[in-house]
């Protein structure tokens, strides 16, 4: 059964929802020097940082802070995932107190920052952490009290999209009144050592679906998605949420594969009742690496085989870099964006397509402006972990 | 509405270290080997590199899957209908640590190519999907000390939604240095509590589906809340710690096993093991008409699950002897 979004929020090195969107349509690139770590030595001197504010700025150390606020300090996923929550809650009219209300998170990294600056040995290893703070029953409690389950899931680069297609199945069994899928990721210095460690040399910036594309870079932000049952009273809702399709590969840890992908697009346009000819925007994942933009494209080219237009395909990661566990609901909040302005942003960093996506409408340079009524979110993650969601206009 | 019933059809203990038979009354099988010597039961092919939550992991699935020691991996295409959902809190924080110490120490030469899909949370649930072919959703549940019990209840919504025939749940919590040391960052972590290094795994089946197919339904899982530690149903027995204080009788008239005290804390592993303990008490005879498995703390909450007793799907029980083949 579909469900409805009521509400969306995302915080995004470009800023909230509306100012994202709008830096997308301007062709604007949120990448920056890599802040927090050694860029150097890491092989990544570039990244896409939301800037905090003077309060919540780990390059400051403020000598006058206390010990548990500057481990405060430190947690900045979370921190972005309660403002999303807290927006989604009010915008969706949301009560705890009242209604049976679950969050679920899908993070890539989850607090894992924290846990490497307990192994630091350069004198932060005395900070405040606590380890309930790896993932982020806290974070979210503080900002929704009464909520009845808060469950973390990490799936890394599709954990969001994973997040959301389990909040559809509980609203569609009745086991909550109202789903939160949110999800949240920054940076962890693990992480980018194993992006410097496989990339050739330091990427400036990400090109999906580039010849030229040199990797992905990480980019920080949040997301929350309020989803509610169709036909739920009072409520204008932003997008029907059609489906969401899930598979795992099940063949590499690290390479994608084309027919464990195809078995999430199946499933989810099956799920919805729908087929690839009803697609009209695609939001691909596009992370800019060697691997995924081809089989990618190659496949997106297989599901749109035989149709004489195919869909209008974009890209957020050259804007916002692959921001891990939120991609998936930060291409959403794009989605619905484009759903209701009748205007597709282009893939922000690609230049000359690469071979494999020769035959596909890739968004380049300028907005597109189009009429759309169905949009297709490809999330695919480290080990094979893929989801498919499909929304509509409401 | 109440959601349909879900059958535990199987169930894996490997814990190594600890005896859990003679607490519990149920024999888990033969002594569980250590990670580093995980190919006692699984073989050696394909363990290198991998890290311990995730080699325990194998071992519990392997085991629920009724596997013989060093049997063949499978092969062939991966089982669509066949989800997993995994649960650990601590699994790659070694791996984690270790990178950041090797870059103080050395330089991004000396971080092991290897060592990248350790770094990844979710590398149990996606290395037990290409081991062992699961094709279906794969979900890495990592939610603190209701973890476990959180991967049971998304395991039986997989099922509910129909998004696979089968769910495979598995909690696995590693015994490394860098996991004692954020256990016992933990703000519920109190003197003397210590982190029980191991792992667990369920077989999870609608129960129309599982009396079809005659597999055996140990116990059927009725629904699943989350609750402040004092709510719940009166059950026969308890697995968990007690309701209230533990010596008012009249909440705890049942039996109450708390695992946490007899093998030290499974952390994201526990609700996991709880429930395969569960499953293992319904051979018992006399079995009890149903248990309520708790985990939680302050800071992340409590759930409770309900276990009942299979035979009230009114599906055939296989007599015991037969289950302690299928189950170990």
């Amino acid at each position: 059964m579909p469900a409805l979004i009521a509400a969306s929020a995302i915080r995004t090195c470009l800023g909230d929802g509306a100012r994202t969107f709008a830096a997308l349509l301007r062709g604007d690139c949120g990448v920056g020097p890599i802040r927090d770590v050694d860029g150097a030595r890491l092989n990544v001197t570039a990244g896409y940082h939301i800037i905090d504010d003077d309060r919540h700025n780990v390059d400051q150390h403020r000598d006058d802070r206390r010990p548990d606020e500057r481990a405060e300090a430190l947690y900045r996923p979370s921190r972005w995932l309660a403002d999303c929550i807290r927006d989604v809650l009010a915008d969706a009219h949301l009560d705890a107190a009242r209604q049976r209300l679950i969050v679920l998170v899908g993070t890539g990294l989850r607090e894992l920052r924290i846990a490497e600056r307990c192994a630091d040995d350069t004198g932060q290893a005395s900070i405040d952490a606590a380890t309930e703070r790896l993932h982020f029953d806290a974070a979210v409690r503080e900002v929704c009290p009464g909520v009845a389950q808060v469950i973390t899931i990490s799936n890394a680069c599709s954990a969001g999209g994973h997040a959301l297609a389990l909040a559809q199945d509980l609203i569609d069994l009745g086991e909550a009144d109202a789903v939160i899928a949110a999800a949240t990721d920054g940076m962890t210095e693990s992480m980018l050592a194993m992006i410097g460690r496989f990339a050739n040399g330091p990427t400036p910036r990400v090109r999906p679906f580039d010849r030229d594309r040199l990797g992905a870079l990480l980019g920080e932000g949040a997301a929350a998605l309020a989803i509610v049952p169709d036909r739920t009273p009072d409520v204008r809702p932003l997008a029907r949420l059609l489906s969401s399709g899930m598979s795992c590969d099940a063949t590499h840890e690290t390479v994608p594969n084309a027919d464990g992908i195809m078995r999430a697009i199946a499933d989810a346009f099956t799920r919805a009742g729908r087929t690839p000819a009803d697609v009209d925007l695609v939001v691909a994942h596009g992370t800019g690496t060697a691997l995924n933009d081809p089989t990618e494209a190659a496949l997106l080219q297989r599901e749109f085989e035989t149709r004489t237009t195919p869909p209008l395909i974009t890209g957020i990661k050259g804007a916002l870099g692959h921001t891990s566990g939120a991609a998936a609901l930060m291409n959403v909040d794009v989605a619905i964006r484009c759903l209701h302005g009748s205007v597709v942003p282009p893939v922000v960093g690609l230049r000359e397509r690469l071979d494999e996506g020769a035959a596909l409408s890739f968004v380049m340079d300028a907005p597109v402006e189009a009429t759309l009524r169905l949009a297709q979110i490809n999330a695919f993650g480290f080990g094979g972990v893929n989801t498919i969601t499909l929304v509509e206009a409401a | 509405m109440s959601p349909a019933p879900i059958a535990v059809t199987a169930w894996g203990i490997h814990v190594p270290d600890v005896s859990l038979d003679a607490a519990i009354g149920v024999a888990t099988g033969d002594p569980a080997c250590p990670p580093e010597r995980a190919q006692e039961l699984l073989g050696l092919k394909g363990l290198l590199n991998k890290d311990a939550a995730t080699r325990l992991a194998l071992c519990a699935i392997h085991r629920a899957l009724g596997l013989p020691p060093r049997a063949p991996r499978a092969s062939g295409p991966p089982d669509p209908r066949v989800a997993i959902v995994a649960s650990s809190n601590l699994g790659n924080v070694s791996t984690v640590q270790a990178v950041v110490r090797t870059l103080r120490t050395g330089s991004l030469k000396d971080v092991s190519a290897l060592d990248a899909p350790n770094a990844s949370s979710n590398v149990i649930a996606t290395t037990a999907a290409i081991w062992f072919r699961f094709g279906g959703p794969n979900l890495m549940v990592c939610s603190g000390a209701t973890s476990g019990l959180d991967a049971v209840s998304l395991g039986c919504t997989l099922l509910r939604a129909r998004r696979a025939d089968r769910v495979i749940v598995v909690g696995s919590e590693p015994g490394d240095a860098a996991a004692h040391q954020l256990f016992a960052r933990r703000a519920a972590t109190q003197r003397g509590d210590r982190l029980c290094a191991g792992a667990a795994a369920v077989v999870l089946e609608r129960a129309d589906d599982a009396a079809a197919t005659d597999a055996p339904v140990l116990g059927a899982i009725h629904h699943s809340m989350t609750v402040s530690r004092d709510d719940g149903d009166s059950a026969a027995l308890t697995i968990g710690p007690a309701l209230g204080e533990s010596n008012d009788e009249d909440r705890n008239a049942g039996r109450t096993i708390d695992l946490t005290r007899i093998i030290g804390d499974a952390y994201g592993a526990l609700g996991v093991l709880q429930i395969a303990v569960a499953a293992a008490l319904m051979t018992q005879s006399p079995r009890p008409s149903s248990i309520a498995v708790r985990c939680g703390d302050e800071l992340d909450g409590w759930r409770t699950t309900i276990v009942r007793d299979g035979a009230a799907l009114s599906v055939s029980v296989p007599a015991p002897a037969a289950l302690a083949r299928e189950a170990i």
